[in-house]
C-alpha cells in the first residue's frame, strides 16, 4: 500500500486542502486557550492538548503541549458517546466536564477535559475536545497532588462525565460545586472559560469547513487523513528492524511503600505491527504513582510517534498498529479506587521501557535515557508584600541523554512534557513569596561517554514568609539514568531542604507538604542525562573545554576520560594508561 | 530627493522620488561581504545626482547574516550570581515534541565566557546585595586574557532597576574603552531574564559588524559627496540614525520585509483605505501581516531561527507582527510518505531555483506550475524556457504518481500553496476576530500579484491593490517611513486602585526620554508623535493585550476607557470577556515617532487610449472552475490610468505577473496601481 496513493471518491487534491485546514483548525484552538488561561501550569507549561476527533471519538488533529496527553482526547470522546449518545441525548451546545481517571479520563483529577459534539445540519460529525491541568480540584492538599495519597478520592473532585453546558444553556451547580471545592476558585473557573471559548472556536471552524466543502467531502478527508496516518506508520514499521526486544526497570517507590517495583517489556515488531507487552509488571501500589491504561497508552504512543515518525501531524490513524498488552490491576493499569495524582512516575517507564529496549537497535532515532520523571515541585505559602496565598505548580527541566553522534541536550523538560516552558525567575519572583537563589546546571560529571549526557539543573526557592510547604516527585532518585553502547549512567533527580543555620535535610524523592519557614530554602535538583559510547573515545580538545567550562573537574577528566590536565593552566599534562590503551587498540 | 535602498539576497533596489514627485528604481547586484559596494553600485545605477540627496534611507540584511551565519564577535557576558546558565538552560521547551533526538539551541556565549558577579535586586528593584566592582574588574582582566570583542551585561530584575547594570558598564569602558558594550536595559526594558539575557547578548554579537559596517557606508556616501540625512530602517517599522543604529544594530533584524508593510499602510492612506492585509511573496516565503485602522502592529514576541521545530533565539525588541510561511515561487512541490501533495517548505531558492530556469532545477516548483496552466509566459522569462522539461518535472513527480494529468497536477501545486498562504493569511485576519470584508489586500513581491486574486476570493476580501514597483515595493515603503523608537516598560500594577500620580509620572519619564533622545538626533519637539499603548490582562493571565492609552493626565475616567477597550479587544481575540474581573497592567509602550517631510507621489498622466492599446497576446489560461480560457495579455507598462480589463486577464511586466479571474474587474488608478474589485 505504501507507494500507492490512496484513491478517494472527490479529487486528491481537494482531500489534501480539506485535512490541512482540520489541522489549522487545531491549532488555532491550542493556541486560543494558551492565551487566555489563568495558570502558570496552562499559559507557560502549556500543559494541556486540544483537538477535534471524529463523531465515533478518533482523534483527527490535537494540538498539544504535552506529549503526555497524546491519545487522552478520544478517550475522553469515546466516554461521552458511551455515556450519552447510544440514548440520543447528546444535543448541539452540549458541553461535557470528565477528569475520572477510571472513566475516560486517564490522567490524574487535575487535569480537567471538556468535550464538545459538533453537529451538522442535525447530524453529529464530531468532536471537538480539550483537557488541561487545573492548578486546584481540591482534594486533602493544594494543588490536589500528593505523595502519600492512597485513595482517589482524597486527590480532588471527580467529574464523572457530567453536562457542564445542556443545550447551550450552563449547568450552574456543576459551578458552585466546583467554586465551593477547590482551593482558588477564580484560577480554576477562569482556565474553564478559558476552555469553553476554545471549544467553541472549534465547533465554529469545523461547520464553517462543511459549508465550505460540504458535509461529505469532509467526512471523506477525515477518512483520507486518518488513512494517511496509517500509511506513514506503515512505512516506517517496515524500515525498523523485525524481532523481539526486552527490557526491565524499577519504579523507586510509591510515597508510601518502600519499593523498588519491577516493571518489564517484551516489545515485537512486525511488518505490521508493533506489539508492547507490560504483563508481569508489578500490581498496583498503595501511593499516588499508579497509572491507568488510557495514561499508558499516551505515554507509549508518544515513543512509539519518536521511532515512526517524530514530524507528522498526529492522528489515532498513526496508532491502528500500536498494540499495548498490561495486566488489569499493576501499576500500569489500575482500577479504582487507587491514587494517581502523581502518575508520571509509572506512565513515565511505559515510554521509558521501549526506548530503552530499542536505543541499541535504532541509534539514530533514539538516545540514551533522559531524566525520565516530571519532576513536579509544588510550594504553596503567602506573599511577602501582598499577604495573599500563592501556588507554584511546576515541572522541571533536567538533563537528556547523549546521541550516537552528539552530546544530550541540558535542561530540557521530560519525554512527557513537550513545548512547555519554565517559568522565568522574574516572573516567579512577582508572583510568589520565594526569592530563587539560584538557576543553574548541575555540573555533576556524570553521564560520561564519547558523547556526554546533558547536565540537570539546580532551582533554589528561599521562603519569604513562615509557613510555607513544599510537596515534590522526582522519581528516578534512587536509581540513576541509564547510559548506552558504553556511556556511563547518568545521575539521579532529588531535593533537599537547607536550613536556616545551614544545616541540610534529604535528599529526598518524594515529599509531601515539607513545611519551610522563612531563609528556609529547597533545592531541587535534576538528574544528568546517560552517556553514549566510551569516555575514553571522547576527543582530548572536547575533554579540555569541558573543564574550562566546568562541566566536567579535572579529577573527572582524568578518571572518566583519562585526560591529564594541569587544574591551573589546563594544558593537557599526558593521558593515562588505560586511554593510552584504547587508543592503540 | 528622497532615496532608498534595499539590501536583499541576490539583489540590492533602489527606489528614489524626486521633489517633483517623480519616482524612479534601479537594481544592482548585492555584493557580499562588502554590502556597502552594491550600494554605491546601485546608487551609479540610478544615474540620481546625489547633489540633490537630502534624505538617504537603507535597509539591510548585514545584521541577520552575522547572525545566522554566526560570523559576530566572541562575546562574553556578565550576569548576577547564580545565574550565568540562564542563556544555555533557556525556557526547556521541545517544540518537535516526539523528536527524541531534538537538538536544543546553542548558546552564543559558551559557559566559560559567562561570568557571575555578586548582586541582587528584589522585583521590585530594591537592592538586597550591592554590586561587588572588584568581581567586575576581575571579569574584565579574564575577557581580555580570552580575546573577548564584546561584552553583553545582564542582571535579573534590570528593567525594574538599572543601577547596577550602569555602574558595571562604565566600569567596563573606564577599564577597557575599546570593546564594545551591552546592558539589557539599554535593549529591552521588559521582564523575563533569559529572552532579555539572549537579545542582549545577540546585540552585543553583532555590534561590532554594524559599527564597522555604518562606518563604511558613511564613509562611502560621504566620499561620494553627499550631504543628505542618513537614516536606518528598523524592524519596529521606522528609521532611526546611523549613530543609534550602532548601539543597538539588533533593532535593524528584519528592517526588509517590514518595509513593504509600513509601505502597504501608507499607500492604503493615500488611496483612503486603512484596513489592509499586506501580502508579499517572494522566492522562498510568504508573508503578511494585518493592518488595523491604518495601525501597523507591532509586538517583541519575535525570535531568529524558531521555527515549528526549534526553539530559535529570543529577540525582545519591536518588531512589525508578521506571519511567514514557506511558501514562495521556487517552493518545492512533492509528495509525502503518507501519499500527499505538498508544497514547500523546501525551496528551489535562486540556485539552481525552478526547472524553468534551466539552472539544474529539477524538482517542479510553483513557478513551474504557474507555467503550466499559462499563468505565466515562457516569453516574460530573462532566460529560453525549456517548457518540455518544466512539464517532464511535473509529470514524474506528481502527476504520475496521482495518475492524472500535468496541468491537473500543476494546478494541484498551485491549489496546495494557496491553500497554504489562505492558513497564513486567516491566521492574522478571521483567527483574530477580524472580518476580512472590510480589508483590502496590497500585493506585492515577485509573486504577490499573480495569487493574491484567488486568495482574496476565497478569504472574502473586496479589493486587491497591486502597487506601481510592486517587485521593489519594500525600498518604496522605506522612502515614506519616519523616525521610530519605542520605549517599553515593565510595569506591573494592579489597575484597581492604582497609584494615578505614579503612574502619570512614570509616563512622563518614558515621554521625556523619548522627546531628549529626538532632540540629540536632529527632530524637533513639534515633530515627534507620541502614542501611548499599556499591555493589559486579566488578572492571573499571563498573555496579554496591547490596547491605545489617551494622551495627556490618566484619570480614573479615562482609565476606565482604557479598561472597558481592554474588554472590548479581549472579546474579539479571544471570543469572551470576563466583565467584573480585576486587571492588571504589565507593560507601558510609548511609540514615538519623529516625523519628517514625505514626498507626493506625481499622478499618470492621462491617455485618451484604451486597454486594446495595451493587448500582448490571447493565450489559453487554466483556472480552477471555469477550466482553459482564452485570456487577454496586457503589458502593465502600457496602461493608462483610468483604464479597466474585466477577468479574465493577466497584466504582465517585468518579474510579476497579475492573475485576474473571471468575474474580477480590474482599473489602473491614477497612480498607476492596478485595483482589482474580487467580487465575492
Amino acid at each position: 500500500m505504501s507507494n500507492q496513493i490512496i484513491a478517494p471518491k472527490v479529487d486528491p487534491f481537494t482531500l489534501d486542502i480539506v485535512k490541512d485546514s482540520l489541522v489549522a483548525i487545531g491549532e488555532e484552538m491550542f493556541y486560543a486557550l494558551a492565551r487566555t488561561s489563568m495558570s502558570p501550569i496552562i499559559y507557560e507549561v502549556l500543559d494541556y492538548a486540544s483537538g477535534l476527533t471524529d463523531s465515533k471519538g478518533q482523534l483527527l488533529t490535537q494540538g498539544n503541549g504535552v506529549t503526555g496527553f497524546i491519545g487522552m482526547l478520544s478517550f475522553m470522546v469515546k466516554e461521552t458517546v458511551e455515556r450519552y449518545n447510544k440514548s440520543g441525548d447528546l444535543k448541539p451546545g452540549d458541553i461535557i466536564l470528565i477528569n475520572d481517571p477510571y472513566g475516560g479520563g486517564g490522567s490524574h483529577l487535575c487535569d480537567v477535559g471538556l468535550v464538545m459534539p459538533i453537529f451538522y445540519k442535525g447530524e453529529l460529525v464530531a468532536f471537538s475536545a480539550n483537557k488541561a491541568h487545573w492548578t486546584e480540584v481540591g482534594g486533602k492538599d493544594a494543588g490536589s497532588m500528593s505523595t502519600n495519597s492512597t485513595e482517589i478520592y482524597q486527590e480532588g473532585l471527580q467529574f464523572p462525565c457530567v453536562k457542564l453546558y445542556d443545550e447551550g444553556k450552563l449547568n450552574q451547580a456543576v459551578v458552585d460545586i466546583i467554586a465551593a471545592n477547590v482551593r482558588f476558585p477564580d484560577l480554576s473557573l477562569g482556565d474553564m472559560w478559558a476552555q469553553v471559548a476554545a471549544l467553541k472556536t472549534g465547533d465554529r471552524r469545523f461547520r464553517e469547513l462543511c459549508d465550505k466543502y460540504g458535509k461529505d467531502i469532509v467526512k471523506n478527508s477525515i477518512d483520507h487523513l486518518l488513512d494517511h496516518g496509517e500509511q506513514l506508520s506503515l512505512k516506517a514499521l517496515k524500515e525498523l528492524p523485525k524481532g523481539t526486544f526486552e527490557a526491565v526497570d524499577y519504579i523507586d517507590d510509591d510515597g508510601i511503600e518502600e519499593g523498588p517495583f519491577k516493571v518489564q517489556l517484551k516489545l515485537e515488531i512486525r511488518d505490521d505491527a508493533f506489539i508492547c507487552d507490560f504483563r508481569g509488571s508489578h500490581p498496583q501500589v498503595t501511593g499516588s504513582i499508579n497509572s491507568t491504561l488510557t495514561g499508558m497508552i499516551s505515554s507509549v504512543r508518544t515513543i512509539f510517534l519518536a521511532i515512526t515518525n517524530p514530524s507528522q501531524d498526529v492522528n489515532d490513524g498513526a496508532f491502528r498498529p500500536l498494540k499495548i498488552l498490561t495486566d488489569e490491576g499493576s501499576v500500569f493499569n489500575a482500577v479504582r479506587p487507587a491514587p494517581v495524582s502523581m502518575y508520571w512516575e509509572s506512565m513515565l517507564f511505559g515510554c521509558d521501557l521501549v526506548w530503552k529496549a530499542l536505543a541499541p537497535v535504532i541509534p539514530d532515532r533514539l538516545t540514551a535515557g533522559h531524566l525520565l520523571s516530571v519532576c513536579v515541585a509544588i510550594v504553596g505559602g503567602k506573599h511577602q508584600d501582598t499577604d495573599e496565598p500563592f501556588l507554584i505548580v511546576e515541572p522541571s527541566v533536567g538533563g537528556w541523554g547523549a546521541a550516537v553522534d552528539r552530546d544530550g541536550d541540558p535542561a530540557q523538560f521530560c519525554i512527557l512534557d513537550g513545548e512547555t516552558f519554565n517559568i522565568p525567575v522574574e516572573v516567579c519572583e512577582t508572583r510568589n513569596g520565594v526569592l530563587v537563589d539560584e538557576y543553574s546546571l548541575n555540573t555533576d560529571g556524570a553521564g560520561a561517554g564519547e558523547f556526554r549526557g546533558g547536565q540537570g539543573v539546580i532551582r533554589s526557592y528561599r521562603a519569604m514568609t513562615d509557613n510555607q510547604f513544599v510537596t515534590a516527585s522526582f522519581g528516578r532518585h534512587k536509581f540513576n539514568v541509564w547510559g548506552a553502547e558504553g556511556g556511563k549512567e547518568g545521575s539521579n533527580n532529588k531535593f533537599e531542604i537547607v536550613k536556616s543555620d545551614g544545616s541540610v535535610d534529604g535528599p529526598f524523592g518524594k515529599y509531601n507538604q515539607y513545611p519551610l519557614m522563612k531563609n528556609e530554602v529547597v533545592r531541587l535538583i535534576t538528574a544528568t542525562g546517560g552517556g553514549y559510547g566510551n569516555p575514553l573515545d571522547r576527543p582530548v580538545e572536547k575533554v579540555v573545554l569541558d573543564v574550562k567550562n566546568e562541566y566536567i573537574t579535572v579529577e573527572q577528566a582524568k578518571a572518566d576520560y583519562g585526560v591529564v590536565i594541569d587544574p591551573v593552566t589546563l594544558e593537557v599534562q599526558g593521558i593515562t594508561a588505560e586511554r593510552e590503551e584504547k587508543e592503540r587498540v | 530627493m528622497r532615496v532608498a535602498t534595499d539590501i536583499g539576497g541576490t539583489f540590492t533596489d533602489l527606489v528614489y522620488v524626486d521633489d517633483g514627485g517623480k519616482m524612479g528604481i534601479a537594481k544592482s547586484h548585492t555584493t557580499p561581504p562588502n554590502f556597502e559596494r552594491g550600494v554605491m553600485n546601485v546608487l551609479d545605477e540610478s544615474e540620481i545626482n546625489l547633489d540633490q540627496l537630502n534624505t538617504f534611507i537603507h535597509g539591510t540584511t548585514v545584521i541577520i547574516n552575522a547572525l545566522t551565519e554566526r560570523k559576530g564577535v566572541k562575546t562574553g557576558l556578565i550576569t548576577t550570581k547564580g545565574f550565568r546558565d540562564v542563556l544555555e538552560i533557556a525556557r526547556g521547551n521541545r517544540p518537535d515534541l516526539f523528536n527524541v533526538r531534538y537538538e536544543k539551541p546553542t548558546p552564543f556565549v559558551p559557559r566559560h565566557l559567562r561570568q557571575e558577579v555578586e548582586e541582587r535586586l528584589t522585583y521590585k528593584g530594591e537592592v538586597i546585595e550591592p554590586l561587588n566592582k572588584e568581581r567586575v574588574k576581575e571579569i574584565v582582566d579574564y575577557f581580555k586574557k580570552e580575546n573577548v570583542q564584546a561584552v553583553a551585561v545582564s542582571f535579573l530584575h534590570s528593567y525594574s532597576n538599572d543601577t547596577h547594570e550602569k555602574e558595571t558598564v562604565e566600569l567596563v569602558k573606564e577599564l577597557w574603552p575599546e570593546v564594545a558594550v551591552t546592558a539589557s536595559h539599554e535593549v529591552t526594558k521588559e521582564w523575563r531574564e533569559y529572552e532579555r539575557t539572549s537579545t542582549t547578548v545577540l546585540n552585543s554579537y553583532v555590534k561590532p559588524i554594524a559599527s564597522s559596517y555604518v562606518d563604511r557606508l558613511e564613509n562611502e556616501l560621504k566620499e561620494a559627496g553627499t550631504e543628505s540625512n542618513k537614516y536606518i530602517m528598523q524592524s519596529n517599522g521606522g528609521t532611526t540614525t546611523f549613530d543609534q543604529s550602532k548601539q543597538t544594530p539588533i533593532n535593524m533584524l528584519e528592517s526588509g520585509p517590514v518595509a513593504g508593510i509600513y509601505g502597504s499602510a501608507i499607500l492604503g492612506k493615500m488611496l483612503g483605505e486603512d484596513n489592509i492585509i499586506a501580502f508579499d511573496i517572494g522566492g522562498t516565503t510568504a508573508k503578511c501581516s494585518l493592518i488595523d485602522k491604518g495601525e501597523v502592529k507591532v509586538s517583541t514576541d519575535y525570535s531568529i531561527e524558531r521555527t515549528d521545530r526549534t526553539a530559535g533565539y529570543p529577540v525582545k525588541v519591536p518588531v512589525v507582527d508578521i506571519v511567514e510561511i514557506g511558501n514562495g515561487g521556487g517552493s518545492i512541490a512533492w509528495i509525502d510518505d503518507g501519499g500527499s501533495l505538498r508544497v514547500g517548505p523546501k525551496s528551489a531558492g535562486a540556485l539552481p531555483g525552478p526547472v524553468a530556469y534551466g539552472r539544474g532545477g529539477e524538482e517542479p516548483t510553483t513557478t513551474d506550475a504557474n507555467l503550466v496552466v499559462g499563468r505565466l509566459s515562457p516569453a516574460n522569462f530573462d532566460n529560453d524556457v525549456d517548457m518540455e522539461k518544466v512539464k517532464q518535472a511535473i509529470t514524474e513527480k506528481i502527476a504520475k504518481p496521482f495518475s492524472t494529468t500535468v496541468e491537473e497536477a500543476a494546478l494541484g501545486i498551485i491549489r496546495i500553496a494557496n491553500s497554504n498562504m489562505l492558513n497564513a493569511l486567516k491566521l492574522i485576519s478571521v483567527r483574530k476576530g477580524y472580518d476580512p470584508r472590510e480589508f483590502t489586500l496590497v500585493a506585492f513581491g515577485g509573486g504577490g500579484s499573480m495569487h493574491a486574486p484567488a486568495l482574496a476570493k476565497e478569504l472574502g476580501v473586496n479589493k486587491v491593490i497591486v502597487p506601481v514597483g510592486a517587485s521593489v515595493f519594500s525600498a518604496w515603503g522605506m522612502l515614506m517611513t519616519d523616525l521610530r523608537h519605542d520605549y517599553i516598560q515593565t510595569y506591573i500594577r494592579r489597575v484597581e486602585g492604582i497609584d494615578f500620580s505614579e503612574l502619570n509620572m512614570q509616563l512622563e519619564v518614558q515621554e521625556t526620554q523619548a522627546v531628549a533622545q529626538y532632540k540629540d538626533e536632529g527632530v524637533e519637539e513639534e515633530d515627534v508623535i507620541l502614542t501611548r499603548f499599556a499591555d493589559l490582562r486579566y488578572l492571573g493571565q499571563e498573555h496579554t493585550v496591547k490596547v491605545p492609552v489617551p494622551a495627556g493626565e490618566i484619570t480614573e475616567e479615562s482609565m476606565k476607557q482604557v479598561i472597558e477597550k481592554f474588554h472590548e479587544t479581549h472579546e474579539q481575540l479571544y471570543t469572551f470577556k470576563l466583565k467584573g474581573a480585576p486587571t492588571e497592567i504589565v507593560n507601558l509602550h510609548l511609540t514615538a515617532f519623529g516625523t519628517v517631510q514625505k514626498p507626493e507621489l506625481a499622478k499618470l498622466p492621462a491617455t485618451e487610449g484604451t486597454a486594446e492599446d495595451a493587448l500582448k497576446e490571447v493565450r489559453s489560461v487554466l483556472y480552477e472552475e471555469d477550466g482553459w480560457v482564452d485570456t487577454k495579455v496586457y503589458d502593465r507598462t502600457k496602461l493608462g490610468a483610468e483604464v479597466t480589463i474585466e477577468g479574465p486577464a493577466i497584466v504582465e511586466e517585468q518579474s510579476n505577473s497579475t492573475v485576474l479571474y473571471p468575474g474580477q474587474q480590474l482599473t489602473v488608478d491614477s497612480y498607476g496601481n492596478l485595483i482589482i474589485e474580487v467580487g465575492v
